[in-house]
């Protein structure tokens, strides 16, 4: 179809294209492998094929923003579909005569499968139809409805490119793109057309009608369609969309470990002559994983969604995060600007209250469609701010000092923290001094609380009346370190691991059980790299399994309730722990509803991070306080005579949504209870009327 | 500039505290820095910080643990610490005062700082009496220093926001109330890094002096726990409060 | 050596503080039981010293000392010491009494008592209770020797006894203000603004139980006839009731003040956090079970607004 000379000039152009193309995924790779070394990622090939699937499927989007999602699946199929079409039309152009129009009747070649060519013309007929209107849905999205999902609070950090709208000329781009290339590919069929209508060409056909056959538009519109091609991929490399190369190997490439395990301040692997500064201070301190989340990031602001900060109005968005990483790189490489690569994070990617704002709740990680890891960015910078002498709140700070000095962050003496325990109606073992079944690990604020002490000796009770034999480690306990870890600071998280450990040496025991989901997680995930062994179970599991035992009856059944559940991050997103509770709330008989949010969604109580510690409280509606909302809005008007409860299986959430019922004024309406007060309820196990303490 | 900071290693009271015959149960204590030393200590390090100098920090080890805090000062920005090595937990602050003196005398300080007091003060804090036993003059309650040549403005805290500024000439003890900044938090990595490489200079105890105070008893308070309830109508209880009130010289 | 007691009395802005009062009143009855005199010690100018209960009031009237002097104090109190050897020397253990008393009993060999909460007369000397540890231990000590520095905690002893008229006799300084080593450049006035709750001897502290904005102004009148300042718990900050500034808790402020009025508060530990070290709790609470009266030192189960209104006739 090509003169001689359009060929040799879409030659040229097409090696230009490569060319360009090469030196923009070369300039990106480089910039990728200039990041610290990620842990170790095991059987690479099988994961990328496995993320190669879930792309295929578009598995990993639907999990939040399903009508859109399903949208951009087509899309997907769309431009998939479309690198078929566009090899069949630089076909057309480079060798004369290949036709497919007609069931490509025209070919000069025999036994033409003349089914399979029309069924093709049909589906790219049809895609085309399909992606215009896909695109126009997107294009109304960002630019005309303006879907505020896409845009940021005013108080976060952006890049300056970014706030002058540099996303969306991208998408512009891309819209426009889309819109030319789908366009005059399908004018080009229309052009060709020179018999009348073709059935397999239901749109070209109907163009056709309107524009007729023309042999020089289709020259045009060939030119149109595949020169945009050309350009088009390698200004891909350079722009946003780069995720339709880089997501499916981020995919492929994404956290291995488990949720709660963290990784190391410093990276494992050594490299010889390179000393390591624990955490990230500038974007080439953070795994070469984490800085390829920037080219995979689809900066969809699904993370943003779920971000119990962003929603209190903290000037933190995960996808803010990854945004700025992304233009900060292209400016150092593509802008010509390596110098802006000397900046730290805190300058260019994140601001120092959004880094303290994170909860580490994992939702943004659990939501990423690309497998990008926002949070662990925010670690690795408090890590570096820490041991940087960064000014820190001085709650957190009074928190740290005193789980340096104490063991916990209440500023109790050590002494204090099995004093609970003397005060009950039976010895409590300590497991330092005598051989036990079950090490319960108590954490600081079931321990010191006067609010959860109650609950923590209900607990004690239960498992006596279980006749489970257990024992605590009395003043040998020390925080977990969970959220001392996830603030940033390594050296006291290792600090308390030794020290717990150190206690575990001491005693005897065959397994670990927690209330506190928080030490809970640490102990089950984070434990075991410093030589932990044993197996760490959740009371809400051990509960059920002494019920399923027959070791505890439910003798009352509670139908005077009517409750819904709160799935601590820590104990639901990061460790799955999601059934246990439920069964246990079934086998008490109550009426049970789920929230909106539950789950792998559950929506954060805002404390976790350390964020319990802070001195300093913003104003604003507190994501306890909406959560305490959701609660009332799913029980709904009328529970009749029940009693509403929030039920809780964490410590600090006890503490948390207490505080949120009271301030939202909605004593009365709803009471927050921890799953054991049910339990106990039903078991029928009681505080006993007068306490008579033993003595230890 | 030359800053000498003494420091306190007492008694946590954090916990419970136990009493052993007629003073508190030392074998059954932990020993913290005195919370008052961590200001003079930031106190000390900002000055080196704006004008130069060294930040020497030192103590009276009573049980043998002093190091760790030492470890903790080196890692705040102390450039050097010494121990004067006791081993009796129940030294009161004239014998310390006095140890401490006679260390601080060969060190050339242009000042010496000290908290402003301690919980276990029962005779009176280690830092008027350096100055005495140094006879350098002592200015307490302070919240900030500057230092200028030889001599430095010392702003002192009274009651209800209130205070004065002073001109000190060198060499002079102060007690330190407040840093101007609250003390920097030393991450645990960098205390355990100083563990590993400093040294900490070490001497004996020279000097003598004692607080002169005969112990007759040693207790908790009695009633405490529990408010002391003021029963009645309203009326009367608000009549007890303002008489309560009126007698401790409040209303 | 004498029997005598020196009282080393304190003044800021014309006004002797509380303690001053209530150690002369104390000297009286130590002096009293020991056959000694009970002598007040006034320093510096610019104040009518002829206000105490004392058996005689010196008065080193120098205007060069008309800010506190650290230093000069110290050298005064020395050389006065030397001359009258008296029995004991009491100071406030207070911003400007701490920073002498035990400097004195280093520079003379003397024992000194400090945190004092208590003083009694025992077979010719002092026995002397002793707050010490955060007040979880009180310790009782005998002084031994000649003399004895006490260093007395404010609101240990009644404001009454001390007050008089005794006249009092002017002396000059026996320092030369030239040669001291600390010299006052000027008073520093509390910054403006909002008020610093930090900063108060007085606060009146409301929770949730005040209701409403509406009863916010109760409170503030109640202040008012105590000199004192509202503070809040968070929910009435949160509310908008009051500002930011009167938090007091974890997120809030620390304070510290002589009297800590509470109204309605129910003493969760992130308040108690902010609070727990004032020196006089006293809290009104309709619920006899809140977890503040474990805290306060005083309590009452009673309506807060009955109570507030009493209290207003009253003052
Ligand atoms: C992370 C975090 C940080 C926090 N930081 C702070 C903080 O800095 N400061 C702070 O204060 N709180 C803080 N809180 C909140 C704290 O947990 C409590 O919720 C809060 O202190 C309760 O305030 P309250 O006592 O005024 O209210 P409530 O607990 O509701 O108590 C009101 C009291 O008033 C009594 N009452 C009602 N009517 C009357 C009446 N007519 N007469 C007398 N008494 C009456 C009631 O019996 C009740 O005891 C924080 C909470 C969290 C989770
Ligand atoms: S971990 Fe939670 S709080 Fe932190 S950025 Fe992600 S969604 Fe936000
Ligand atoms: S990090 Fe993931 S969820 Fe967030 S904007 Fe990027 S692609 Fe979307």
């Amino acid at each position: 179809m090509l003169t001689p000379v359009e060929k040799i000039i879409f030659i040229l152009a097409a090696i230009a294209s490569v060319g360009f193309t090469f030196h923009g995924f070369k300039t990106i790779i480089d910039s990728i492998r200039k990041g610290r070394p990620a842990p170790e990622l095991k059987n690479i090939p099988g994961s990328l094929l496995k993320a190669g699937i879930a792309v295929l499927f578009q598995q990993t989007i639907f999990k939040a923003r399903k009508l859109l999602s399903a949208i951009h699946m087509g899309l997907f199929f769309g431009l998939i579909t479309y690198a078929f079409v566009n090899l069949t039309d630089a076909l057309e152009g480079l060798i004369p005569g290949f036709d497919l129009v007609y069931g490509g009747k025209h070919l000069p070649y025999e036994n033409v499968p003349t089914g399979l060519i029309n069924t093709f013309n049909l589906i790219a007929d049809v895609m085309s139809g399909f992606l215009l209107i896909a695109i126009t849905v997107f294009f109304v999205r960002r630019f005309i409805t303006k879907d505020k999902a896409l845009t940021f609070r005013d108080n976060v950090l952006l890049n300056p490119k970014v706030k002058a709208g540099g996303q969306n000329r991208d998408s512009l781009v891309v819209d426009v793109f889309v819109v030319m290339h789908v366009g005059a590919r399908l004018m080009s069929q229309a052009f060709r057309l020179t018999e009348g209508a073709d059935p397999f060409m239901p749109i070209a056909s109907f163009l056709n009608g309107i524009f007729g056959a023309s042999e020089v538009g289709v020259h045009v519109a060939w030119w149109i369609s595949l020169g945009w091609v050309m350009f088009i991929i390698p200004y891909l490399s350079r722009s946003k969309h780069t995720h339709f190369f880089m997501s499916p190997v981020n995919l492929g490439l994404a956290k291995q470990n488990p949720r709660g395990q963290l990784d190391p301040a410093v990276p494992l692997k050594m490299i010889e002559g390179t000393r390591f500064d624990p955490g990230a201070k500038h974007v080439h301190d953070l795994a070469w994983t984490r800085v390829l989340d920037a080219y995979a990031c689809v900066q969809c602001n699904r993370c943003q969604d779920v971000c119990p900060a962003n929603f209190y109005q903290r000037p933190l968005s995960p996808s803010a995060l990854e945004v700025n990483k992304r233009y900060l790189l292209k400016e150092a490489t593509f802008g010509g600007h390596p110098e802006k690569l000397e900046l730290p994070l805190t300058e260019t990617v994140i601001s120092p209250e959004a880094v303290w704002s994170c909860t580490t709740c994992y939702a943004c990680v659990r939501v990423c469609p690309v497998g990008n890891e926002p949070m662990a960015d925010i670690v690795d910078i408090r890590r570096r701010m820490l041991v940087d002498g960064y000014e820190i709140d001085s709650g957190v700070q009074n928190a740290l000092q005193s789980l340096a000095t104490n063991g916990n962050w209440m500023s109790k003496g050590k002494r204090l923290r099995g004093k609970w325990a003397k005060e009950m109606e039976f010895p409590v073992k300590d497991a330092t001094a005598e051989p036990v079944d079950h090490l319960w690990f108590v954490g600081d604020t079931a321990s010191f609380d006067e609010r959860v002490i109650p609950i923590t000796k209900m607990v004690a009770r239960i498992f006596n009346a279980a006749g489970l034999d257990f024992g605590i480690l009395y003043k040998e306990e020390s925080n977990a370190g969970n959220d001392v870890r996830r603030v940033g600071e390594e050296g006291l998280f290792e600090q308390l691991v030794e020290q717990n450990m150190a206690a575990f040496g001491k005693s005897q025991f065959q397994r670990i059980v927690t209330t506190d989901p928080h030490s809970f997680n640490t102990l089950k995930n984070e434990y075991p790299q410093f030589g932990s062994e044993w197996e760490v179970k959740h009371y809400t599991v051990t509960l059920l399994r002494l019920i399923e035992e027959g070791k505890l009856t439910i003798k009352n059944k509670l139908s005077n309730y009517k409750v819904t559940f709160h799935d601590p991050c820590y104990l639901g997103r990061y460790n799955g722990g999601f059934t246990a509770p439920r069964k246990l709330l079934e086998l008490c008989g109550v009426e049970f509803v789920e929230m909106p949010r539950n789950c792998e969604n559950s929506f954060c109580c805002g404390a976790g991070g350390g964020q319990i510690w802070m001195g300093k409280v913003a104003p604003g509606e507190r994501p306890a306080e909406n959560r305490i909302k959701e609660a009332l809005t799913t029980f709904g008007e009328g529970a009749g005579d029940k009693t509403q409860l929030f039920i809780v299986t964490c410590p600090k959430d006890m503490i948390m949504y207490s505080d949120a019922v009271k301030t939202t004024g909605n004593e009365g309406k709803i009471e927050v209870r921890d799953i054991v007060q049910l339990i106990a309820e039903a078991v029928g196990v009681e505080e006993p009327k007068v306490a008579e303490p033993v003595a230890a | 500039m030359n800053i000498v900071v003494a420091i306190k290693h007492i008694p946590s009271i954090a916990d419970d505290l136990p009493v052993s015959g007629k003073n508190v149960d030392f074998d059954s204590v932990d020993f913290v820095l005195n919370e008052w030393d961590e200001h003079s200590i930031e106190q000390a390090v900002l000055i080196k910080e704006a004008v130069g100098g060294t930040v020497t920090v030192v103590g009276v080890d009573l049980i043998g643990e002093l190091d760790n805090v030492l470890h903790l000062a080196l890692a705040k920005g102390a450039d050097k610490v010494v121990k004067i090595t006791a081993d009796d937990p129940a030294a009161d602050s004239h014998m310390q005062a006095k140890w401490l003196a006679e260390a601080i005398k060969g060190m050339g300080a242009n000042m010496v700082f000290a908290g402003v007091q301690a919980s276990n003060d029962l005779d009176g804090q280690i830092g008027p009496m350096i100055a005495a036993y140094l006879d350098m003059p002592y200015i307490g309650g302070v919240s900030s220093v500057e230092a200028n040549g030889d001599s430095a403005t010392v702003n002192k805290e009274f009651a209800g926001g209130a205070g004065a500024k002073y001109s000190v000439s060198m060499p002079f003890v102060a007690g330190v109330q407040a840093a101007p900044k609250p003390p920097r938090y030393a991450p645990v990595s960098k205390v355990r890094q100083m563990a590993q490489t400093a040294t900490i200079e070490t001497v004996s105890p020279s000097g003598d002096a004692s607080a002169g105070l005969a112990f007759k008893n040693m207790a908790p308070p009695v009633a405490t726990g529990h408010a002391e309830m003021i029963e009645g109508s309203s009326k009367e209880v608000a009549a007890k409060i303002v008489e309560l009130l009126k007698s401790k010289g409040l209303a | 050596m004498s029997n005598d007691i020196l009282v080393i009395t304190e003044h800021m802005d014309g006004k002797f503080s509380d303690v001053s009062f209530e150690m002369v009143g104390k000297a009286r009855e130590l002096a009293s039981a020991l056959g000694g005199q009970a002598v007040a010690v006034v320093i510096g100018s610019g104040v009518d010293a002829n206000v105490f209960a004392s058996d005689s009031t010196l008065h080193i009237d120098d205007a060069a000392l008309s800010g506190f002097n650290p230093e000069a104090y110290a050298k005064i109190v020395e050389a006065l010491v030397k001359e009258k050897s008296p029995k004991a020397v009491l100071f406030g253990w207070t911003v400007t009494g701490m920073d002498v008393a035990a400097w004195l009993s280093a520079k003379t060999g003397a024992p000194c008592a400090a945190y004092a909460k208590d003083i009694r007369v025992d077979g010719g000397g002092f026995v002397v209770s002793c707050q010490v540890y955060g007040g979880k231990l009180m310790a009782e000590v005998a002084p031994e020797g000649d003399m004895a520095v006490i260093a007395c905690l404010a609101g240990s002893f009644p404001v009454e006894a001390g007050q008089g008229s005794t006249a009092a006799t002017a002396t000059a300084s026996p320092v030369d203000a030239g040669s001291l080593k600390v010299k006052f450049v000027e008073a520093i006035k509390p910054a403006g603004g909002d008020v610093d709750i930090t900063a108060q001897a007085k606060l009146v502290s409301i929770g949730r139980g005040i209701g409403g904005k509406e009863n916010v102004e109760l409170a503030e009148e109640l202040a008012q006839a105590l000199g004192a300042t509202v503070s809040a718990s968070r929910p009435v900050v949160d509310a908008g009731w009051l500002p930011r500034t009167r938090q007091v808790g974890k997120s809030g402020l620390k304070v510290k003040p002589k009297l800590y009025l509470m109204l309605g508060i129910s003493g969760a530990p992130e308040h108690l956090e902010g609070m727990k070290s004032a020196e006089l709790i006293i809290a009104i609470n309709t619920d006899k079970k809140a977890p503040i009266f474990n805290v306060a030192h005083y309590g009452a189960t009673a309506d807060l607004f009955e109570v507030a209104e009493a209290m207003l006739e009253l003052l």
